[in-house]
């Protein structure tokens, strides 16, 4: 299983990094679509079937289908202009902040990681006698149902204010292509 | 049973990917692909930390990230959609008029 | 261990993928390659192709799509409550009203402004 989680890991890491380097906005959208798909792959691994089909059915199949159709929508070319090899200075601040934060990231994780033991009732065992997905839901039918209700309004308030920005208003002349 | 530390080492590593696509690259859309791949990677994080402390805490707050993160991408792109009928373009280098 | 039991939607997974790069292969390795101008042309029914392939779509397909993504994470939260709905039995539906009519509303703003409108 440790192999696995190695492969998985090292293919979802590498289909990350494809957004660093390919010019065309939809190879990178299918290229994050593989790498949440592998992270899918990665949860269930970790014991949470719940969490993976989660991830599977909105962040591959909503979140970045979304993406997608923006892309479609605003007809983006790939990025034409010629790859330059020389950096910038805001490139090479951006790939040593990048580098920083990464190194800083391990440091955090590596210090907490190491004191961490089991402190929670949810063995893997229970995990796998109960379903993830019946312990989501007492949990989430319980302890957390004022967040849960917070999130309905999360929703209401993007859906609304989604549509405020997009919808085209009333044009005072035509300036939009048709389909 | 995976290490905790190694998961929180993929996490990590994604984490940078996303942060050096944020400062690297110049198309908004790619930009913000790469918020979601670092909302991506709190999550691995999180579901690392619930499966090695064996509590179900973790697991609860990944639902939460996912709906900041779809309402995220829903009105993002929104703003988007509204930028680009304004300006006609997408690159992060010509939206310069709020610079000093 | 849960992992267990996706060793199946793996190998269907592998199958899948192993069909779809080895006949993709074949017809690399197997196949002549005799290009032409008009070969190469995408096909439309026949006819000389005009325009690019790439066209903008209307943003109104962009709506349907917002909609959509909404209402999926959603039936992500109500797929628990399913699960778990004879247990939590009037208390339960409580909880779920409350969601579900705070995102109506948003529905029904939408429905108002017109955004469900295809013209």
């Amino acid at each position: 299983m440790l192999i696995a989680f190695y492969i998985v890991a090292a293919l979802a890491v590498a289909s990350a990094f494809n957004i660093l380097i390919l010019r065309s906005p939809v190879y990178c959208a299918l290229s994050l679509v593989g790498c949440f798909f592998l992270l899918g792959i990665i949860f269930i691994l970790l014991n949470n079937e719940f969490v993976a089909v989660v991830q599977v059915l909105i962040y591959a199949g909503a979140i970045m289908v979304l993406f997608l159709f923006v892309i479609m929508l605003l007809n983006l070319r790939p990025d034409s202009s010629p790859r330059s090899l020389k950096f910038g200075i805001a490139k090479i601040l951006g790939i040593g902040l990048t580098v920083g934060i990464l190194a800083q990231l391990i440091g955090v994780f590596g210090s907490s990681a190491a004191k961490l033991g089991p402190m929670g009732e949810y063995s893997a065992q229970r995990v796998t006698e109960e379903g993830s997905l019946e312990i989501v839901a007492e949990l989430m039918l319980t302890e957390y149902v004022l967040p849960f209700e917070i999130i309905s309004i999360l929703l209401m308030v993007s859906i609304m204010g989604a549509v405020v920005l997009a919808k085209k208003r009333p044009p005072p002349e035509e300036e939009e292509s048709q389909p | 049973m995976i290490p905790v530390s190694h998961i929180l080492g993929l996490s990590a590593i994604l984490f940078a990917i996303g942060v050096g696509g944020v400062m690297i690259r110049r198309n908004a859309i790619v930009v913000f692909m790469c918020v979601e791949l670092m909302l991506n990677a709190v999550n691995v994080a999180f579901v690392g930390f619930a499966y090695g402390m064996q509590s179900m805490v973790g697991v609860m707050f990944v639902f939460f990230v996912l709906v900041v993160a779809a309402a995220e991408a829903v009105v993002g792109l929104a703003i988007m959609l509204a930028i680009f009928r304004s300006r006609e373009s997408l690159d992060l280098e010509e939206f310069n008029l709020l610079r000093w | 261990m849960v992992a267990e039991q996706y060793i199946p939607v793996l190998m269907l997974l592998g199958v899948a993928l192993g069909f779809g790069a080895l006949f993709t292969l074949l017809g690399i390795l197997l196949g002549p390659k005799r290009d032409t101008a008009v070969k190469k042309m995408p096909f439309e029914s026949g006819l000389p192709s005009t325009g690019s392939g790439f066209k903008r779509y209307s943003v109104r397909f962009y709506m349907v799509a917002l909609a959509f993504l909404i209402f999926d994470v959603e039936i992500i939260f109500f797929y628990p409550w399913a699960v778990k709905f004879r247990e939590f039995g009037l208390y339960g539906f409580v909880v779920m009203s409350i969601f579900f009519v705070i995102l109506v509303l948003g529905l029904v703003y939408d429905w108002r402004k017109g955004a469900l409108e295809w013209d």
